[in-house]
């Protein structure tokens, strides 16, 4: 049972997400519809798309906190080009183009120079926000067109076309990441040096651990401005601690090597999904990080706690092993 | 080693001058020093919180929960204010508040054995949710604040002491204190040994544990002194008071030379980079280039610094016969 719990982090979460659904389902009936799940999943999509893409980076025991700066600057590459006359697909690809370049500015520093992940992308955090405030002159972007905000408005079965593509990336991502290739962020992660031995190309991983974050955040930032409708200017400000927040809850080792994106997904469901029941339940909007913070405090403490108990109980058993059978080197094993 | 830090403790002092010059050539009323030792108000509780921070982030650490702790006791105080304690009752308060938090957090990831970046951003959304909650219990709702201090409080906030602002002067005892703490201490000795190699330390029978515990606990004193400064300063308190904060000191820190892994870094280095932060954005204010763009360019300042620190080591690893000739 412990060891269920312990070693399979997503299927938790997954029962309590369910669990904490239900309690609310009983608590407000009404509650449990295919049009709530329609919303957790369009509220989410936004955090979703940022913690996907800080995954990689996270995997390769570095930090990416830049990712709210870089969404909003591609928002607003997206808006002002689109409101100058530029077609749509054209604007988005601006946008994207931009988000994916200020990501490869961040592996350039970290896989380049070397300069560490946290530092590197609080710096581009500030400049990226800068840059986009000088783009705009501080002024908010409106009236974007109906073509994109059409983009985030409900489609097939409830959900809009951009819930679709993120639905669809985020299965790409998990494939992706069980690949050959796939693994490499997880080798980086886990051994740095282990992994150059082995011949990977390490720094090359980074960089492109880095510029995919840029990507997903571009993304995110073209997102947003569908749903909202406009760009203000403190667009994806603070969404960079909550989608590491994601990513810790889903299972995801800040120090490397350790996470999936099945996780990320569930952990990202879990966040909207308590947001969007206090609406339901009508508990007004501050107690969000509160009990959003107690939450997440509450499960890394069980989390910890539950991995020191296993690990206890582990070298518990070796150490029984060792003396039941003799004639065994007992030497190798309590090591 | 030392040779190594006063070296870059110089460097920041350079950049600082050059600052200076630069914003008094563009806007000579910039170097009046009124307004510089008055413009510091604007930025001093950064560096409050950016010292202890800098303690922890040696100690192998990290803290990002105190721009909430800075918020929350500011409430604390204006709450117990609001129910009619007394002043030192609702500052001592406020103090206490700020202590347990950083306690709570040094708790956390001693019991859980967590990285402490994962544990101190759960407590930063929890303090700011139980900030926001507490101001909304005694109907101060939303971002208005808890005002109506006492005289003597509020005019704390423009007092001099030894003809120094309050704030400037609080912020320069604090630099102080832990300087002399983390300098010339069997303490600070501890504090180093613990980051440079935590392991080590522990095996070598030093109090790991409570070292960091109380590198916290520093922190969320010091932050509730920066909520309180502010709350002076502006007259109320505010969930908000201390967001604005986060960036920015652990920019100071890195930027005065702390290694993000831990075991090395300088109080007097964080002193002067927060200098260097809060002169950039005045001066660019007073030269009238838009607050963004401030944000921007500090953000520029440090990864340009950072990179040319690293880059410099680069170099030094690519050309062993510069490093071993010196």
């Amino acid at each position: 049972m412990l060891d269920a719990i312990a070693r399979n982090r997503v299927a938790t979460l997954v029962c309590v997400t369910v669990l904490v659904l239900l309690a609310v389902g009983l608590a407000a009936p009404g509650f449990l519809t295919g049009n709530t799940a329609a919303i957790i999943w369009s509220n989410g999509l936004v955090l979703m798309l940022v913690a996907l893409g800080i995954l990689p980076v996270i995997l390769t025991r570095n930090i990416d906190v830049s990712g709210g700066s870089i969404l909003g600057l591609s928002a607003v590459v997206l808006g002002l080009t689109v409101n100058a006359g530029t077609p749509l697909w054209g604007a988005v690809a601006l946008a994207l183009a931009a988000g994916t370049a200020a990501g490869a500015l961040n592996g350039a520093l970290v896989a380049g120079l070397g300069v560490p992940a946290i530092v590197a992308t609080l710096g581009t955090l500030g400049l990226y926000r800068g840059i986009m405030l000088i783009a705009t002159g501080g002024e908010w972007i409106e009236g974007l067109p109906d073509g994109l905000k059409a983009l985030g408005a409900k489609g097939a079965i409830g959900i809009a076309p951009l819930g679709w593509v993120v639905g669809a990336l985020a299965l790409a991502l998990a494939l992706a990441l069980r690949t050959r290739r796939g693994l490499w962020p997880n080798a980086v992660g886990d051994n740095r040096e282990a992994a150059r031995h082995l011949g990977l190309p390490v720094r090359r991983i980074v960089f492109g651990s880095f510029t995919f974050a840029g990507f997903m955040a571009a993304l995110a930032g073209v997102t947003f401005a569908a749903q909202i409708g406009f760009v203000p200017n403190q667009a994806g400000t603070g969404i960079e601690l909550r989608a590491i927040a994601a990513l810790v809850l889903g299972g995801v080792s800040l120090l490397g090597g350790v996470g999936t994106a099945g996780g990320v997904v569930v952990a990202v469901i879990f966040f909207t999904a308590i947001d969007t029941a206090l609406v339901f339940l009508k508990i007004p909007a501050y107690w969000n990080d509160l009990i959003g913070g107690a939450m997440l405090l509450l499960v890394l403490l069980i989390d910890g706690r539950l991995r020191i108990a296993l690990e206890r109980r582990d070298r518990a058993a070796r150490y029984r092993r060792a003396t039941q059978l003799p004639d065994r080197t007992p030497l190798e094993d309590a090591a | 080693m030392i040779r190594h830090v006063m070296r870059w403790e110089a460097v920041l002092v350079a950049i600082l001058v050059a600052e200076l010059l630069i914003f008094g050539a563009i806007n000579p009323r910039f170097l009046n020093s009124a307004s510089l030792l008055f413009g510091t108000s604007d930025f001093v509780h950064i560096g409050m919180v950016a010292v202890p921070l800098t303690l922890v982030i040696i100690a192998g650490g990290i803290d990002v929960s105190f721009a909430s702790t800075v918020g929350l006791t500011a409430i604390l105080f204006g709450i117990a204010n609001f129910m009619g304690a007394p002043l030192a009752v609702s500052i001592l308060a406020a103090l206490g508040a700020g202590a347990l938090a950083g306690g709570f957090n040094a708790a956390m990831i001693r019991v859980t054995r967590l990285q402490p970046l994962v544990i101190t951003l759960g407590a930063l959304y929890l303090f700011s949710g139980a900030a926001t909650v507490l101001s909304g219990a005694v109907g101060a709702s939303g971002y208005e604040g808890i005002g109506g201090f006492p005289a003597g409080f509020t005019a704390m906030g423009y007092a001099r002491i030894l003809g120094l602002p309050t704030g400037l002067a609080l912020f320069l005892a604090i630099a102080v204190a832990l300087w002399l703490l983390l300098h010339l201490t069997r303490f600070g000795r501890l504090v180093f040994q613990t980051g440079q190699n935590e392991a080590a330390a522990r095996h070598s029978g030093l109090p790991v544990g409570r070292v960091q515990a109380t590198t916290y606990v520093l922190t969320g004193l010091c932050a509730a002194l920066a909520g309180l400064m502010l709350s002076a300063y502006f007259g109320s308190a505010r969930v908000d008071l201390g967001t604005a904060t986060l960036l920015p000191a652990i920019t100071a820190a890195v930027l005065g030379g702390a290694s993000i892994y831990g075991g090395q870094g300088s109080v007097l280095g964080t002193v002067i980079a927060v200098f260097i932060i809060g002169y950039l954005q005045q001066g660019l204010q007073m030269s009238g280039v838009p607050s963004q763009i401030s944000g921007a360019l500090s953000g520029a300042l440090l990864v340009v610094v950072v990179a040319l620190r690293h880059g410099a080591a680069l170099l030094r690893d690519l050309i062993p016969a510069a490093s071993s000739s010196r």
